[in-house]
């Protein structure tokens, strides 16, 4: 399973992106990867989930799952993210930042 | 060649109708009655109109109200309250940087452009700091900024940020945030999202250089200098006089923005680019101040702030922000004045024109008529 994860805007206007090859993920990390996947119901989320709330220099986050017989991607404004899916988004970013 | 506005959308600025009206004709005291009133609509308020009719000049209280709470690590916010208007300091820089900064921010609002708060009308000044933990943002959530920490979470020798609250200009682009949510009601996305973006810079620029009584030949012209770590190679995260240039590492990259039109960056991310195609109208105000000389704030400033709170709306582009800071400028300045000049040499330099010219508001609603005001300090 190949995941592609994209976090842009913020205050700093910078990107950062990472990908990662579960398959290639120490046993512990990527059991709590499909387990994050699981509780977001990643395949049933809608492709674009953004917020009404206002406000500014909030990140914008976008995330593509290639699985065996399934791709799926959600685009999703910081304000906007389901709860359920933090726990993706955060394991993603800390990878991406401990990464760069 | 001559603009020519139907009345109702050239808007001046409401302390010159207030002068008019104080002190015109009848006729001319109508005229400016309705402008007012016309106005206030426009922006869907109508404060302007109440003003006239109710408070003397002078009569409205500084109202500096802030409060500052920690979020101690997590996303509840606002969080609990460590430091309020008067109170002293706490000891912790990150509360102590959000209380002064927006202070400092409240202050070049109230001293420079007569404003009261956000609103206009004194709401507080709400900041949360430590938000959540390895928060590498800071960001205005529609009521009130938030700062977290940077890359405190990691071992030093991997950390690319320090606190957001170390650059003032960084606290008074957050409180812009809101003064443009109250006003000029810009949506997030492509160019008036990045003009969004550009005002929040220019007034947080002017925030440090007021507090560091520097005239904009001498200022740094830098947002965010001292944000980014000894680790990485880069002064800070924009530059208005040079963008592009703030930062070049192997890490993080290069600074993307652009300074001309014929480098806009047509992008998808980050609502189309707000951050990065920012750096062209921050560059024609950074021209614009060096070209008028002296302190940013008092007239390139005054001219960007008229365009904000009464001239630019939501879905405004590049091309109406130049031209209406030109129609800004011969307001407040007369047209033709130096001062309209270097407006029309700031966007020239960026690669836009600002349009035929412009003798203001003032003689297209008082056409040759036109009522004696004082000159804008």
């Amino acid at each position: 399973m190949l995941i592609e994860y994209e976090r842009s805007g913020g205050f700093a206007g910078m990107r950062m992106t990472t990908s990662v090859d579960s398959d290639a993920l120490p046993l512990e990390q990527a059991e709590e990867m499909r387990s994050a996947l699981e509780k977001a119901d990643f395949f049933q989320l809608p492709s674009r989930i953004t917020a009404e709330t206002g406000g500014a220099d909030r990140f914008q986050y976008r995330v593509t799952v290639h699985a065996q017989d399934i791709q799926h991607t959600v685009e999703v404004g910081e304000a906007a993210v389901p709860e359920n899916l933090w726990s993706l988004l955060n394991l993603l970013n800390t990878l991406a930042r401990t990464r760069r | 060649m001559s603009t020519h506005h139907h009345p109702l959308n050239c808007i001046l600025p409401p302390h010159i109708l207030r002068q008019i009206a104080d002190q015109g004709t009848p006729q001319q005291r109508n005229k400016a009655l309705q402008t007012i009133d016309a106005t206030a609509r426009l922006r869907g308020q109508r404060q302007a109109f109440s003003e006239v009719i109710a408070v003397a000049p002078g009569a409205v209280a500084t109202g500096k109200e802030r409060l500052v709470y920690d979020a101690e690590h997590g996303s509840n916010l606002p969080g609990r309250l460590v430091r309020s208007e008067g109170q002293p300091a706490t000891g912790d820089p990150a509360a102590d940087e959000a209380y002064d900064g927006s202070g400092a921010t409240y202050d070049l609002y109230w001293d420079a452009y007569q404003r009261n708060s956000i609103d206009g009308n004194g709401l507080h000044l709400a900041s949360s700091v430590h938000y959540q933990t390895g928060y590498d943002n800071a960001f205005w959530n529609g009521q009130q900024m938030v700062y977290g920490d940077g890359d405190e979470d990691l071992p030093p020798d991997q950390r690319l940020f320090n606190r957001f609250t170390i650059a003032v200009d960084i606290i008074g682009h957050e409180l812009t945030h809101g003064v443009t949510q109250y006003e000029a009601r810009l949506i997030y996305w492509d160019q008036p999202g990045a003009l969004n973006e550009s005002f929040s810079d220019v007034f947080g620029s002017l925030v440090k250089q007021r507090q560091l009584g520097q005239t904009a030949q001498q200022a740094d012209w830098l947002i965010g200098q001292g944000l980014l770590t000894a680790n990485v190679n880069g002064i800070a995260l924009r530059s208005m006089k040079a963008p592009g240039t703030a930062y070049d590492d192997p890490v993080l990259g290069k600074d993307p923005q652009p300074a001309h039109m014929r480098d806009y960056k047509n992008v998808i991310y980050d609502n189309g680019g707000v951050h990065i195609n920012s750096g062209i109208p921050n560059h024609a105000f950074y021209v614009t101040a060096v070209e008028i000389g002296g302190f940013a704030w008092e007239k390139a400033g005054r001219i960007w702030y008229i365009t904000l709170i009464d001239k630019l709306q939501a879905r405004s582009n590049f091309q109406d922000a130049a031209r209406l800071t030109f129609e800004a400028a011969a307001d407040l300045y007369g047209a033709n004045s130096l001062e309209q000049q270097a407006v029309s040499k700031g966007w020239s330099e960026v690669g836009i024109d600002v349009g035929g010219e412009s003798k203001g508001c003032l003689a297209t609603l008082f056409g040759a008529n036109q009522p004696t005001r004082s000159a804008a300090p």
